[in-house]
């Protein structure tokens, strides 16, 4: 056993009796989660969980952001570009210079610059690099979000497990957020006209103490019915009645307007500043994922005024996030992962527009369980092929879970059929796990 | 007089005989339930009671609550034969069609997020309506286009026609009860007898089919090739899943010719595309559907179609997961299913002849509730599994659980029937923001969050507008009567002692403002499980 997994499994622990105890005080009682979720009611265990709950938030670069423009410049090629390329606080790593707030902030970062991932249509690209591997025929997995929500939500939680922000029209039906044969409890919460989510504020026409006790009616009238039956989807059922006062308390969550104008000024006046922050505020209240969707990467023609225009912005929300995470303490157990479907050629077209490129790009995982300041992969010298430590989707997501503390050869069981959450087989890349 | 008598004797000979051999399926199946029951010394729970045996039927057969007189119909009824008359007075009605088709619609597309793709429920109504045998609605689909009314079935192959190992997995599962995509890229993990050539087999019969211009086609010839763990790669021959190899020259590359042939069809297809792609000599695919209903094959589509529809019926299929029929894998009763698929089989593959079956037996008429904390496995049928409503179920039920009684009531059958119908088509906006219950189905927050503040609940089904309950209870005289109307036409039973003082308690706290506390209620009423769920 190396190192890694050795740590994964201590931290994995939490003390066999407790749970041995917890489980056999759950499975009395009606609404008998047998994944797990419900030994989190213990409060001894929820507390050493809660004390190590990682959360994720994904900046998800809808439409393919150029790896040459960002993290892996080749100035002076051919294929390079107008740009520069930066020194960083990490010596010896460069970055575009349209990056300088992150050329600052390297050292908790690590980039990998050795995707493979062999796909470049948009929509089963997204698809593949939001679960780590493609959709089988009569099998659809879960995406990361509802992993992470499954792996580190709370049966009692009183926020959402998972949110998705995707509020630009480019490319959102491609990837939307998907629990796959998780099904609808471990389904995101979806964001795609503003920044409130549906159904979370009780209509007008009730006082909010009806609101409340016709829920407790609901409740005890739930109870009589319970008498001699007990199901799992009951228990579902009845917890997710349980959780909606919660998460409707939940709502100042989304309101930025809650945050000092220091803050706020901190992450910009972008709807992708603003969500970035609300993301912040999610993750702080315990939400295990959040991913905050910007489209509009696409950039078929001038490639380098759309970079010029959309990179500052990554490189200043990203900046101030990890600043925001870092001052609260957070950045330790909170991970930030920038990720696209995929890259952008090196060659450039005729519009000055760079297509799509699955072949060799790149991705940034930030925060928890990663090492700070590594960079993984090397390309050639125009960056069209990978030369050295290639990563494809499976050995991301891989690398993802593992430093998240989820071992990656978990089985989830669909029917008697285990399903890993990994294809067998693959591996994390344990060079830039902490 | 002796002559008589032994006519007489004759004709009870006759009729013993006739009845040893049609004898109810409801009671063998009761029979073979029962005796594992014995053999592993379980109590199985008692009967349901008549309110709630009628509202399992009424949502399990057309996909809705029953309204307050149908009910009190059955609960007053004092007829030996009620139970029958109730099933196949639900069974003559076009709803039963309807809402079936709905489900096999589902079935045949199961999975979740694919929107209409694939839908073929038009087609399905109107198979379920002309009696159409399961063979008959399995060769249709496969072949569709035989003739102008079969045409619309042809959308089931057709949406899956870009992806040939989806279109092979989805036909192996909806009709065989196989997943075979694990023995895609090795031979089954888990099940011996199958190997990779089993798959790319199947695959096959389903890989010449193409989309020609926005009209199913078959090629005359084709070869699947597949690269074995071990070894190089060979060719794939025409082998349906017991082995069964059908034998033909036609597994080889088209030819240059061909392949342009195939091009200018399709390009002259985009231009007219009425003229239906020829037929050709030799179908692969009609192959496929000769061979898997040949007597020694037509086991594995036999077993699958009786398994389905006992999972419809009981929360949990004879073999599980339904997509998991194999020799590792052996049915809680392998009797019943083998008697049950052979009497689909000699029946002509009559579903409803199963159906009723089914529901006419005391394993399926069990209570859901259990008087001890060790409840027996699922896999007895001992007590009868909560299973959560299909979205249709909810769409309809809710509309039903929140109209005035009355406006069932008094009605001719047709009527009535156009009623209902209306019922379902002020369901289905609702109905589509449910999700369709799958294996291990976990009902998720986002509900719960559409019923307690989603204006579509409050004006759409927890108005006082005509017609609606909560405007009927305007004129109740008192809380008591108003408190007994809701759960009566929300839960489809009278109200206990219990929650009489539960509701008329909650009801003294707001008498000052009875609508509003009417309103509150019914949503407690009708998101509370003993709705949610088929019970």
């Amino acid at each position: 056993m190396n190192e890694s997994s050795a740590s994964l499994n201590r931290s994995r622990s939490l003390d066999r009796r407790d749970f041995l105890a917890a489980t056999t005080a759950f499975t009395a009682t009606a609404f008998a989660d047998m994944t797990g979720l419900n030994v989190l009611a213990n409060p001894a265990v929820a507390a050493d969980l809660k004390k190590n709950q990682k959360r994720v938030i994904m900046l998800w670069l809808a439409g393919g952001a150029s790896q040459l423009e960002t993290w892996d410049p080749k100035p002076g090629a051919s294929t390079g570009g107008p740009f520069r390329a930066i020194p960083t606080d990490v010596p010896g790593v460069h970055i575009s210079e349209l990056m300088p707030e992150m050329a600052k902030r390297m050292k908790h970062v690590c980039v990998l610059r050795g995707l493979d991932t062999k796909n470049g249509d948009h929509g089963s690209a997204a698809v593949t690099m939001m679960r780590g591997r493609r959709n089988e025929a009569g099998l659809k997995y879960p995406d990361l979000g509802a992993v992470v929500a499954r792996e580190m939500g709370r049966a009692d939680s009183k926020v959402p497990d998972y949110v998705t922000f995707y509020t630009q029209t480019e490319g959102r039906g491609m990837a939307p957020g998907d629990s796959g044969f998780l099904g609808a409890r471990y389904a995101p919460m979806e964001l795609t006209t503003n920044n409130t989510p549906e159904f979370i504020r009780k209509l007008d026409t009730i006082s909010d103490l009806d609101h409340k006790t016709r829920s407790d009616l609901r409740d005890l009238l739930s109870k009589q019915f319970a008498k001699g039956r007990q199901s799992e989807v009951m228990g579902s059922h009845n917890e997710a009645y349980e959780r909606v006062r919660g998460i409707m308390a939940s709502e100042t969550l989304f309101d930025i307007s809650k945050e000092p104008q220091k803050v706020r000024d901190r992450y910009g006046p972008t709807q992708f500043g603003q969500q970035t922050l609300i993301a912040r505020r999610l993750v702080e209240a315990g939400v295990p994922f959040v991913r905050v969707g910007r489209a509009w990467w696409d950039s078929h023609g001038q490639n380098f005024e759309t970079h010029q225009e959309m990179v500052p912005e990554l490189d200043y929300v990203m900046a101030a996030l990890i600043d925001d995470l870092k001052d609260r303490g957070l950045l330790d157990d909170v991970m930030i992962v920038t990720l696209s479907e995929f890259g952008r050629t090196p060659s450039i077209n005729a519009s000055l527009g760079r297509d799509h490129f699955a072949s060799a790009w790149s991705t940034t995982i930030t925060g928890t369980g990663i090492k700070g300041g590594s960079v993984y992969g090397k390309t050639d010298d125009k960056g069209n092929k990978v030369v050295a430590e290639q990563v494809d989707a499976g050995s991301l997501f891989a690398t993802i879970y593992s430093a998240l503390g989820i071992n990656p050869e978990k089985n989830y069981y669909v029917g008697s059929r285990p399903v890993p959450l990994v294809n067998p087989g693959v591996e994390a890349i344990e060079d830039v796990l902490a | 007089m002796r002559l008589l008598r032994l006519a007489f004797l004759m004709t009870l000979i006759s009729s013993v005989s006739a009845r040893a051999a049609e004898r109810p399926l409801e009671s063998l199946i009761d029979q073979r339930i029962d005796a594992k029951l014995a053999a592993d010394k379980i109590t199985p729970a008692g009967q349901a009671d008549d309110a709630t045996l009628i509202r399992r039927l009424t949502l399990d057969l057309v996909g809705r609550i029953p309204t307050v007189g149908e009910s009190e119909a059955y609960l007053k009824s004092s007829e030996a034969d009620k139970r029958a008359k109730l099933v196949d007075r639900l069974m003559a009605s076009p709803a039963f069609d309807r809402y079936q088709a709905i489900l096999f619609d589902a079935m045949l597309n199961s999975e979740p997020g694919r929107g209409r793709s694939g839908s073929v429920r038009d087609y399905l109504v109107q198979a379920m309506k002309d009696k159409k045998p399961w063979d008959v609605i399995f060769r249709e689909l496969m072949l569709p286009g035989a003739d102008e009314k079969t045409k619309s079935a042809g959308e089931f192959l057709r949406a899956r026609v870009q992806d040939a190992d989806k279109m092979t997995n989805d036909v192996s599962v909806a009709f065989f009860g196989v997943n075979v995509s694990c023995a895609q890229c090795h031979d089954h993990p888990l099940v011996k007898d199958w190997k990779q050539d089993h798959f790319f087999g199947m695959k096959s019969f389903l890989a010449r089919t193409y989309d020609a211009g926005g009209q199913l086609a078959e090629r005359e010839a084709g070869v699947v090739k597949f690269k074995p763990t071990k070894g190089p790669e060979k060719p794939a021959k025409l082998m349906f899943l017991t082995g069964a190899v059908v034998e033909t020259d036609t597994l080889r590359d088209l030819t240059k010719d061909e392949q342009k042939k195939e091009k200018e069809a399709g390009d002259k297809k985009n231009k007219d595309a009425k003229a239906a792609p020829p037929k050709p000599k030799f179908s692969a695919r009609e192959k496929l559907v000769e061979v898997a209903l040949q007597p020694k094959e037509a086991e594995f589509f036999a077993r699958n179609i009786v398994n389905r529809l006992w999972h419809r019926f009981l929360g949990t299929g004879l073999v599980n997961p339904l997509d998991q029929m194999h020799s590792e894998n052996p049915a809680s009763h392998p009797e019943l299913l083998q008697e049950l698929a052979r009497d689909m089989a000699a029946h002509k593959y009559d579903i409803r002849r199963l159906i009723r079956g089914i529901v006419m037996s005391q394993t399926y008429a069990r209570s859901s509730q259990y008087g001890s904390e060790s409840r027996p496995e699922d896999k007895y049928f001992a007590v009868a599994k909560l299973r959560p409503l299909t979205p249709q179920q909810m769409g309809t039920s809710l509309k039903i659980a929140t109209s005035d009684p009355k406006q069932y009531d008094g009605l001719k059958p047709e009527e009535f029937e156009k009623r209902i119908e209306q019922a379902e088509s002020a369901g289905r906006g609702i109905a589509s923001l449910i999700a369709q219950p799958t294996e291990n189905f976990q009902i998720g927050v986002g509900e719960a969050l559409l019923f307690s503040n989603g204006d579509r609940i409050a004006k759409e089904f927890l108005t006082d507008g005509g017609g609606s309950l909560l405007g009927s209870l305007k004129t109740a005289k008192e809380p008591a009567e108003a408190v007994n109307a809701l759960v009566r036409t929300a839960l489809a039973r009278l109200a206990t002692p219990d929650e009489l003082n539960t509701l008329n308690a909650y009801f003294a706290e707001r008498k000052d403002r009875a609508a509003e506390a009417y309103k509150q209620m019914l949503w407690a009423l009708v998101t509370c499980p003993e709705f949610r769920f088929c019970h």
